[in-house]
């Protein structure tokens, strides 16, 4: 017996035994399991932080000297552009007005006008393609409280989906990219009364830096080159953000046509992300609501 | 007289150097995956790191580097997967569990017979990948069917040519820069002998147990 308890393959069956059944116990809602790994974040984090500070560094330094010639030209270009862009400013200040008075007058909400926008930086990737969410430096402790079945949609800086949070703790998220297999949401053509359908992860599409559109309504044409947008159908991500576009359509098969989507977010190349998070509206006031009637 | 024997300085070692090259292989894996990606899969430096620990430096190492590096790998990118019941959740001591595995495995094969020499640490690394992905595969095969995640599933011709495949290439070429800093800037040092087993048996194996 102690020559069994001393052997150290016995050793390693307990260990890797211990180590699956946490693992299991962390796939429980509000699993404590998870805040044994504090400790390990408390030290890897801000390691982490340093180098990929200097790899950032080194990456730009080496930009700076191969792209000197073409960031001039662009430099040039975007100038000739911001000048053009404020004539167009101007042009639009009356538009807005108008807008604003129309507005006003039909009731129209802004898109996002019920969210709150968080800015946040992307600290790790994916290791492989398993292990795939991506981490982000903020947490409860800056205002994204995630309550267990909820979840908030991230996007980049253009307002196209990246994907949503799925896990918070004090000081970092993690994200649920757009490609990963477990990510789904509505979808619809980005025209007034479009099509609605489902946009999910295809574990076989992810690879390509793709995404399967499926549920769609045999008598609706979808063609490629058509911009795709959230619906809002689910509560969970609000009507009209963009996903990005159809790239082919399958109709082989008339009773489930399907589409692939590719989009608009390279998550590889993104550094920082928005979080929206639905506002919520203060009660009103009892000497208020008392007035009132 | 010395301060501390050559024993503690070896211990001293293996824990500075090792602490350094996990902080080091995970940070710039998840910090900069695209420059180590081939057709969607990218070189997974940690898992090679763990292999090739556990083939030169012996069980513990492999145990404990793997281990550690596991549960680093928890925190920067741990695997979400679909539950039972449709959700989404973010596990956790998965990777823990995995390269506790790999480390294990890496110290096991090739390694008295071919007294951990160079070549066969590819061999190592390439064996380990293929143990890695084979079970990662039918794991995910099989949970997927049962939580009815059709959208996790690819067949095993896709499985083969686009994450099998590119996957051992990228494990292969990650292990020529890995093995050397192992094998001549590691925690252990094999300067001036030629049996290896004898070095691991004084320096590696065991040391885990005395610290």
């Amino acid at each position: 017996m102690k020559k069994l308890l001393k052997s150290k393959w016995f050793i390693a069956l307990i260990v890797l035994l211990v180590l699956a059944a946490f693992s299991v116990l962390s796939l429980l809602p509000g699993s404590p399991v998870k805040k044994l790994l504090k400790p390990v974040q408390l030290v890897s984090s801000p390691a982490q932080s340093v180098v990929k500070r200097a790899g950032d560094t080194l990456s730009d330094f080496w930009s700076a000297i191969t792209d000197g010639i073409a960031i001039r030209e662009e430099n040039e270009a975007l100038k000739a552009q911001i000048a053009d862009l404020r004539y167009q400013l101007t042009q639009n200040e009356e538009a807005a007005l108008r807008y604003e008075e129309l507005k006003d007058a039909l009731h129209i909400k802004d898109m996002f006008s019920n969210y709150d926008i968080y800015g946040a930086s992307i600290l790790s990737r994916e290791s492989d393609e398993w292990f795939s969410t991506i981490r982000l430096n903020a947490g409860s402790t800056d205002g994204i409280v995630l309550e267990e079945g909820n979840s908030f949609p991230v996007l980049d800086v253009e307002m196209n989906l990246v994907g949503r949070v799925i896990e918070t703790s004090d000081t970092e998220s993690r994200v649920l990219p757009l490609l990963h297999e477990g990510f789904a949401v509505a979808g619809k053509v980005n025209v007034v009364n479009g099509a609605t359908f489902m946009v999910i992860g295809d574990a076989e599409l992810k690879r390509y830096g793709l995404c399967l559109v499926k549920d769609i309504d045999p008598d609706v044409h979808l063609e490629p080159g058509m911009e795709i947008v959230t619906s809002g159908d689910g509560g969970l991500f609000p009507e009209g953000i963009p996903i990005g576009v159809i790239q082919s359509v399958d109709y082989s098969n008339a009773l489930e046509v399907t589409a692939t989507l590719k989009p608009y977010s390279q998550i590889g190349r993104l550094e920082d992300v928005f979080i929206m998070i639905p506002y919520v509206e203060a009660e009103p006031a009892e000497s208020t609501v008392a007035q009132g009637t | 007289m010395r301060l501390i024997n050559a024993n503690t300085r070896s211990r001293v070692r293996k824990i500075v150097v090792y602490a350094v090259y996990i902080i080091l292989v995970s940070s710039i894996q998840v910090s900069f995956p695209d420059a180590f990606s081939f057709k969607g899969q990218t070189a997974d430096l940690m898992f090679v790191f763990v292999v090739l620990s556990g083939y030169f430096n012996g069980f513990w190492d492999g145990a404990v580097v793997g281990f550690i590096c596991g549960l680093v790998r928890d925190v920067f990118s741990p695997p979400a997967v679909v539950g039972l019941d449709g959700d989404v959740r973010v596990t956790a001591f998965m990777g823990a569990f995995t390269l506790f595995a790999v480390g294990i495995i890496g110290a096991s094969f090739f390694t008295k017979r071919m007294h951990r020499n160079i070549p066969f640490s590819f061999v190592a690394v390439i064996f380990a990948t293929v143990c890695y992905k084979t079970a990662g595969y039918l794991l995910i095969y099989g949970w997927s069917n049962l939580a009815g995640a059709e959208s996790s599933l690819y067949m095993p011709l896709t499985f083969l040519v686009h994450s099998f495949l590119p996957q051992l290439l990228l494990n292969a070429i990650a292990a020529v820069p890995l093995m050397l800093l192992l094998r001549f800037l590691g925690p252990v040092s094999f300067k001036g002998n030629s049996k290896n087993d004898e070095i691991l048996k004084k320096q590696g194996e065991g040391t885990w147990l005395g610290i």
